[in-house]
């Protein structure tokens, strides 16, 4: 991987990945709440994109 | 005067016959910021090619261009161009004034942090990153932040984690975090730390209870914590290894969205937050003061007006009103916090509030001081608007009516000012609790002091008070 010019720092890379599968958890299971209610609710578009935001 | 460039930092070194580069612009390789016989330009090196031809043919750029989140260029011709090295040239849109983070009103900066993450997140969707997450990246136009670097934009590897994550945390994170959760003030600290507030020290300084909430417990205090073991010679092979996916990338990027989103401040008990509501002369004086502003700024030209101790705003929206563009100087967080939701509520778009001390202006920072110059570089005020101001600087802070005078004909070229008098119910209060020793603090002291720099245009007392008010013309 090429890094950037500037100092992205190894420890803020490696600690990203981590928070990010921690972020994750959460995050995914919004998105699906939010799919399912967007079903429920039949209004797709709206929810989607909040969700997405 | 000199207008300003789009990434700061005037006072420019001499290359050429009518060539200066931008001392703000020497960190990035892909391309150097310069002005050719007072033009703008920036030129593209090779290297940054493939990114930009990218930037332009994902329809990215037109994206963030037409939602008013990049600040537009032009294409210039290549004989423009600084030096050999170049691949093309643009002339990106030149800001009139640039302001700088630590000026910035706590809604500002989140502001600001807000379009920084929502950039990102419409730079990954066309395949793309933001190289850096720089707040002096951001700047104000037209009453909304806007990314003024065409350059920030780079290709992302799929599976790459985020470059500018480290920066976005120290640029915006810990100083919201800390604005919020311990002191406004610690917006300041900002002046110290060119390259963001270091997360060691910002979790050092967040209250313990900053790590109950989830994006400030991983994205400052573990991130801070990962840093501090990040100088072992094993992370740097184990850092260049690190693949993120696209999903989790997302997740990242909205937990950072939820962390900044979640931090609030509202504007009460400090000093001045409250001041507009309760101004201490009449009714019959606030309006004859603000007709007779009015008529004075009927007597100026130009378009820039600076509104020195603007408090919440009330005067520089007179100014706006009459089609001036202003910049509104206050050096409480809170009224400028209040001047600045106003603003956003009502659309307002010609006005520019920021926080800055007069009696302590700020300085010129960075490399060789020349990366972000100080406020009198910057200054490009046709008319000053001082009200109520000059005896906070003569008796708040002992600065001497000369030296007013001298500091204000640094920073316009035409002023309204008011004198209000020791005998005034407000001064009165000052100086209850302090020996007097202002014996030139006087309307005939003032007029003195001010015209060893300004011409008398006009004097109008306002009704009902004992003020005056000064129409001046810099000597």
């Amino acid at each position: 991987m090429v890094l950037g010019y500037i100092d992205i720092g190894s420890g803020s890379l490696i600690i990203q990945a981590l928070i990010a599968g921690l972020a994750a958890v959460p995050f995914f299971f919004r998105r699906q709440l939010g799919r399912v209610l967007a079903v429920v609710r039949r209004d797709e578009p709206q929810t989607r994109e909040r969700v997405q935001r | 005067m000199t207008a300003p460039s789009v990434t700061g930092a005037d006072a420019p070194k001499r290359a050429g016959a009518g060539l200066e580069t931008d001392p703000a612009s020497f960190r990035d390789p892909s391309g150097v910021v310069y002005r050719r016989d007072g033009t703008l330009f920036r030129q593209i090196s090779e290297a940054y090619a493939p990114n930009w031809e990218l930037l332009l043919s994902s329809g990215l750029h037109a994206d963030l261009v037409g939602r008013g989140w990049l600040l537009p260029h032009e294409e210039a011709a290549i004989d423009q161009r600084l030096d050999e090295s170049a691949w093309r040239v643009i002339r990106p849109l030149e800001l009139d004034f640039i302001s700088y983070p630590y000026e910035w009103t706590f809604g500002q900066l989140r502001d600001a942090a807000l379009l920084t993450l929502s950039v990102q997140s419409r730079a990954m969707a066309a395949g793309m990153m933001l190289k850096d997450a720089s707040a002096y990246n951001i700047q104000f136009h037209e009453g909304r932040p806007v990314l003024i670097d065409a350059l920030s934009f780079e290709r992302a590897d799929e599976d790459a984690p985020w470059i500018a994550y480290r920066q976005f945390c120290q640029h915006f994170l810990a100083p919201l975090a800390l604005m919020a959760l311990r002191d406004v003030r610690c917006g300041l600290m900002l002046r110290d730390f060119i390259d963001g507030i270091p997360l060691d020290m910002a979790a050092g300084l967040l209250p313990a209870t900053s790590r109950l909430r989830f994006g400030l417990a991983t994205h400052l205090h573990l991130h801070s914590r990962a840093q501090r073991t990040s100088t072992r010679p094993a992370a740097a092979d184990r850092a260049a290894q690190v693949k993120l996916s696209r999903g989790r990338l997302e997740a990242l990027l909205d937990s950072l969205r939820s962390a900044v989103e979640g931090l609030r401040w509202e504007p009460t008990g400090t000093e001045w937050a409250e001041y507009g509501e309760t101004t201490s002369y009449s009714q019959a004086a606030a309006e004859s003061k603000a007709r007779l502003v009015r008529q004075m700024l009927d007597r100026t030209d130009g378009d820039w007006v600076w509104d020195l101790g603007a408090n919440t705003g009330y005067f520089s929206r007179l100014a706006a009103d009459m089609g001036r563009r202003v910049v509104a100087v206050d050096g409480d967080a809170g009224a400028a916090e209040r001047h600045y939701r106003y603003l956003r509520e009502t659309d307002g778009t010609s006005v520019l509030p920021l926080v800055i001390d007069l009696a302590n202006p700020s300085p010129a920072l960075g490399w060789a001081h020349r990366e972000r110059r100080s406020l009198v570089e910057r200054a490009n005020a046709d008319v000053l608007v001082a009200l109520a101001l000059v005896h906070h600087l003569a008796i708040g802070n002992n600065v001497t009516l000369p030296l007013v005078s001298r500091f204000f004909a640094q920073l316009g070229r035409a002023a309204i000012v008011e004198f209000v008098p020791k005998s005034d119910p407000r001064v009165a209060r000052m100086l209850a609790t302090r020996a007097d020793v202002f014996p030139n603090y006087s309307i005939d002291g003032f007029r003195e002091a001010f015209s060893a720099d300004w011409e008398l245009v006009d004097e109008q007392p306002i009704e009902d008070s004992e003020r005056t008010l000064f129409l001046f013309r810099r000597r």
